[in-house]
């Protein structure tokens, strides 16, 4: 029963984190995008908000897959590793294709967009770190 | 059987990036496995908080991940690209493209599973310093991607530039071998880069005061850590924009080809060697700041002795390119 609860609250919290950073993602993408789309660079925000859009999906599918991984052993864990890695991959794979394909999106911007999840975790870090550095000065 | 030119292009490029994905893929699929083996030993540790160490599990194998993904955008490029030139060196480039990221792709994805396994080991011992674990994470698994970095550059380089000026013998050879160099010699330093980003997480969790000397220790350890990947890129430019006498004689290729292949294997020890001397100075800074300096010294030491055998390596490609 224990065990159950602690399930369901380590999904819910794998689900908070996930919200958190792909909103913030696609909305970043969707923002920056939108500039681009009213500088004339239609390409370049239509590739930016395709590669954000997968990049988010794939944000999702990966924590869905976390509790899988959990309880296994460390052979079990690697081969659900590289399962998990070759299906999120072929699905981050279509929005390049796409942007290869198609000249209404631009490769460059769909490929920055599929690392807007990482990006948004990275700076959203960094930001925390030099308000708190700041703090500490103050 | 005889192919033509373009056929021979194509063979390369679906070659290519077939090995860039598949080698890609490998090390990215290690270190998050890592990191949930750790995970599990977390959680079993401390259930109550498993909560955190989930949330810090799948934020640091996202960003783990990116050495892989940086592969597969090389390998859909080379998959569906367009190539207009059909010349039998831009097959050679392909392939050296797709052996490039494939093999850089490795070290950095296995490297960053460390720092990712040892924050949730980190979370479960010390629960109130998760955000500086997940923090220190982060920048540790960042520059962890550094050499993959590098190595897309280089395949991207080999993809885009037009080497159809350049003779063909012995020019086939050196696009292979700066593929090949920068690719094998990032495989140590994302390694090496991640051994002291695992460190670091773990002293931290031992230690929290510490972190302000732990990250500084970390972050000087893993710049020395990439030098031989830097050594590698150096030797792969080299061989991307020097122009070579046409020649048929099969050693002056192979002089090339063995360029890229030395300094590319000679940079994997030496990677991993620098990452040990900068995971067992972390180590130690954590147990005691009050000589943070001399171990920060005896890490710099010790990192310039090992990476003695990288400058031999590049020494004898130097020698390969030039003088052979």
């Amino acid at each position: 029963m224990t065990g159950k609860k602690n399930k369901v609250g380590n999904m819910e919290s794998i689900r908070q984190t996930q919200k958190k950073y792909c909103s913030k993602a696609l909305i970043a993408a969707i923002v920056i995008g939108f500039v681009f789309i009213i500088t004339d660079l239609k390409p370049v925000g239509k590739g930016l908000i395709l590669g954000a859009i997968f990049s988010s999906v794939n944000f999702v599918l990966m924590g869905e897959t976390l509790p899988l991984k959990l309880g296994k052993s460390k052979n079990k864990i690697f081969l659900l590793s590289l399962g998990s890695i070759v299906l999120r991959f072929a699905l981050l794979a279509v929005p390049l294709i796409i942007a290869v394909r198609f000249e209404k999106f631009n490769f460059i911007a769909a490929a920055c967009g599929i690392f807007m999840v990482q990006i948004v975790i990275l700076l959203e870090h960094l930001v925390q770190t030099i308000s708190s550095i700041r703090k500490s000065k103050i | 059987m005889e192919f033509e030119t373009q056929t021979i292009v194509r063979m390369c490029a679906y070659t290519g990036g077939g090995i860039a994905m598949g080698l890609g893929a490998v090390g990215a699929a290690i270190g998050e496995g890592y990191t949930a083996s750790e995970a599990n030993l977390a959680v079993s540790r401390s259930p109550k908080i498993s909560g955190d160490i989930f949330k810090n599990m799948l934020v640091g194998q996202a960003v783990a991940e990116s050495a892989s993904i940086f592969a597969l955008v090389i390998a859909i490029l080379m998959l569906f690209l367009d190539i207009q030139t059909a010349h039998v060196l831009k097959a050679s480039a392909l392939f050296g493209a797709g052996l490039c990221i494939g093999f850089g792709a490795i070290g950095a994805g296995i490297g960053s599973g460390f720092p990712g396994g040892q924050a949730c080991a980190g979370i479960s011992r010390q629960p109130a310093a998760a955000s500086q674990l997940t923090t220190n994470m982060l920048i540790g698994s960042a520059v962890c991607q550094t050499p993959a970095i590098f190595s897309m550059v280089v395949a991207l380089m080999l993809i885009f530039i037009d080497f159809s000026n350049a003779p063909l013998y012995p020019t086939w050879a050196a696009l292979i071998g700066a593929g090949l160099s920068t690719g094998m010699a990032a495989i140590g330093s994302g390694y090496g880069g991640g051994l002291a980003a695992g460190a670091s997480c773990e002293g931290i969790a031992r230690q929290p005061n510490s972190v302000g000397n732990v990250t500084t220790t970390m972050l000087v350890g893993q710049a020395v850590s990439q030098t031989p990947s830097i050594f590698g890129l150096l030797v792969s430019f080299i061989l991307l924009f020097k122009t070579f006498p046409q020649s048929g004689a099969l050693s002056a290729s192979m002089a090339l080809l063995g360029a890229g292949l030395c300094m590319g294997l000679g940079g994997i020890g030496p990677g991993i060697g620098n990452g040990m001397a900068a995971e067992g100075a972390v180590k130690w800074v954590a147990r005691n700041m009050n000589h943070a300096g001399e171990l920060m010294r005896t890490m710099l030491v010790g990192q310039a002795v090992s990476q003695s055998t990288a400058i031999y390596a590049m020494v004898v490609s130097l020698v390969l390119i030039f003088v052979i």
